[in-house]
């Protein structure tokens, strides 16, 4: 834009006969050209894109909407992705043998990562289609019998949704409250199971708070009253311990990009003792098992059993780092500012997940003045909308406080130096907010914001 | 069996070549994950676990090799903010 004036005022400057204009035009235009587009010194790498100028790319601290891809799992599937061409459905021919082989093979190291055999895992796009195809997949195939859903406020999305198109079909579900630390009350669990429940679907880690229910409590109610158990374990996989069995969980939800494996792969574990029956979403040639019709896309298949492989074997050290990453940060933060709210329980909880809430400080600015960290505030499927997130209003949370939310994700890649950086940005931020809020200055003076009368003007 | 020479020259080697990856924090993990390897496994006396940890090392050499030639050949496209204030 700036670029364009230039070269319109020189061309003008350059056409005019009169002298005098031209030297003043010539002024104007070299201002110009040094407010505008010049950079500053050691600026060069600066990235302008969306009207936001950032000196370069910021530190990735948004590991729970997606997170890097590693190296290893980058190798596995390039030669994959040149070799194992053929169908892995086709069985007449070398090319389907060897990409069917590849297939199997990431199976096993699939089913590995969560106790299960490799009979029992269904590989398909994500998460969101796991998730889907259990939900609506269970209630269809019972609908006779079975006509009642339990399923929690803090859920992802896409179970949510899902649960919203079965209501619209007619079945009724029953959203459990979470307690003010992000758990389910297992007594209200109990309560709400009825003779026609079909499905209880709780899930194991949650995406925006980083809360960790309590599996296997949850697993023996269901087991009692023999109800099919879904668990939505996208942030979980990798991450914490998780063994099928120990859980008693009937399905499970992967997904392939929450643990450093590609996007666009994921798995669904169906149990096979005892067999719990559903309807496919996806029909068709009735590949893997008929439960998802639908040619595997073997190199990112190749690609999430290698992430799966590597997480078992990285879990241990990944979650000592983690772990002493979230303690800096937290601590880092918590010296330098007062008003430093946890959402979520800090006992059951993953590491990696951060959710902070900065009291007298608004969120948007908040999140506009942090833009050389990746961070966000509440999950990337409602970051569109400026409501404050469902799971911070399901814990009890005030709507300022949910609005300030911020959400940061620690990996296995984030290094010592990234969480210092973002807790010198964080602070500086809220300090500078918290200056100009005049909220904070009456809360110092010692006023009570919430008994304050407001006046209409 | 595997004598300490080496294996201190495959520490190198994967520190070596960890360090041309260019995203950084890629390149610190590697190195931080060598060094962290090597250290597990430092005080392994049985024999067989000490070749299976050197051939593993070697297999990770691999691999490491292979990559950073695919990341080199995509130069990235814009300078993160931790190498720039390092500077």
């Amino acid at each position: 834009m700036a670029s364009k004036a230039i070269f319109s005022t020189l061309r003008r400057s350059l056409t005019k006969p009169h002298g005098g204009a031209v030297s003043r035009r010539h002024h104007l235009s070299t201002t110009s050209a040094a407010t505008a587009s010049e950079p500053y010194p050691g600026d060069e790498h600066a990235i302008v894109m969306k009207g936001v100028r950032i000196s370069g790319r910021p530190l990735y601290l948004d590991m729970q909407s997606t997170t890097p891809l590693d190296p290893r799992v980058f190798d596995a599937m390039n030669a994959s992705s040149i070799y194992d061409y053929g169908n892995p459905h086709s069985r007449t021919h070398l090319y389907g043998w060897e990409a069917e082989n590849a297939v199997e093979v990431a199976r096993i190291q699939v089913a590995k990562l969560i106790g299960a055999s490799p009979k029992e895992i269904v590989f398909l796009s994500g998460a969101t289609e796991a998730n889907n195809t259990v939900v609506k997949g269970v209630m269809h195939f019972y609908k006779d019998k079975k006509r009642h859903v339990i399923t929690t406020q803090t859920e992802h999305k896409c179970v949510l949704d899902s649960c919203r198109h079965l209501q619209q079909e007619g079945f009724e579900v029953t959203y459990l409250p979470v307690k003010t630390d992000g758990l389910v009350d297992l007594e209200m669990l109990r309560e709400a199971i009825r003779l026609d429940t079909g499905l209880v679907s709780v899930m194991a880690v949650n995406n925006e708070i980083g809360v960790v229910q309590p599996m296997e409590e949850i697993g023996r109610i269901c087991k009692e009253h023999k109800i099919p158990f879904h668990t939505d374990a996208a942030q979980a996989i990798g991450k914490i311990p998780v063994d099928v069995e120990k859980w008693n969980v009937s399905f499970m939800s992967m997904s392939g990009h929450k643990i450093y494996g590609p996007k666009g792969v994921g798995a669904m574990y169906v149990r096979r003792r005892p067999r719990v029956r559903l309807e496919p979403l996806m029909n068709g040639g009735g590949q893997e098992r008929g439960l998802r019709s639908g040619t595997l896309a073997t190199q990112q298949v190749v690609g999430f059993g290698v992430a799966c492989e590597l997480a078992m074997k990285e879990m241990e050290y990944d979650e000592k780092w983690i772990k002493r990453l979230q303690e800096r940060l937290l601590n880092g933060v918590r010296e330098k500012l007062d008003g430093v709210v946890v959402n979520g329980s800090l006992e059951s909880r993953y590491a990696g997940n951060l959710n902070l809430s900065f009291a007298y400080v608004e969120g948007e600015s908040l999140l506009m003045g942090l833009k050389e960290v990746a961070v966000s505030s509440g999950s990337a499927c409602t970051s569109a909308s400026l409501e404050p997130s469902y799971v911070l209003r399901a814990l009890g949370v005030d709507e300022d406080m949910a609005h300030t939310s911020i959400r940061f994700g620690i990996g296995r890649f984030t290094t010592e130096e990234e969480i210092d950086k973002a807790v010198e940005l964080t602070v500086k931020q809220v300090e500078k907010l918290r200056e100009m809020s005049p909220l904070y200055e009456m809360v110092k003076e010692g006023i009570d914001i919430k008994n304050i009368q407001w006046s209409q003007h | 069996m595997v004598d300490k020479g080496p294996v201190i020259s495959l520490c190198r080697s994967l520190l070596r070549a960890g360090h041309q990856y260019p995203d950084y924090n890629i390149r610190e993990y590697a190195k931080r994950r060598t060094l962290e390897g090597f250290r597990m496994n430092k005080n392994l006396t049985d024999h067989s676990k000490v070749e299976e940890a050197y051939a593993e090392g070697k297999k990770q050499l691999e691999v490491v090799e292979r990559v950073v030639k695919v990341y080199l050949a995509y130069p990235p496209r814009t300078k993160n903010i931790m190498e720039l204030k390092l500077q």
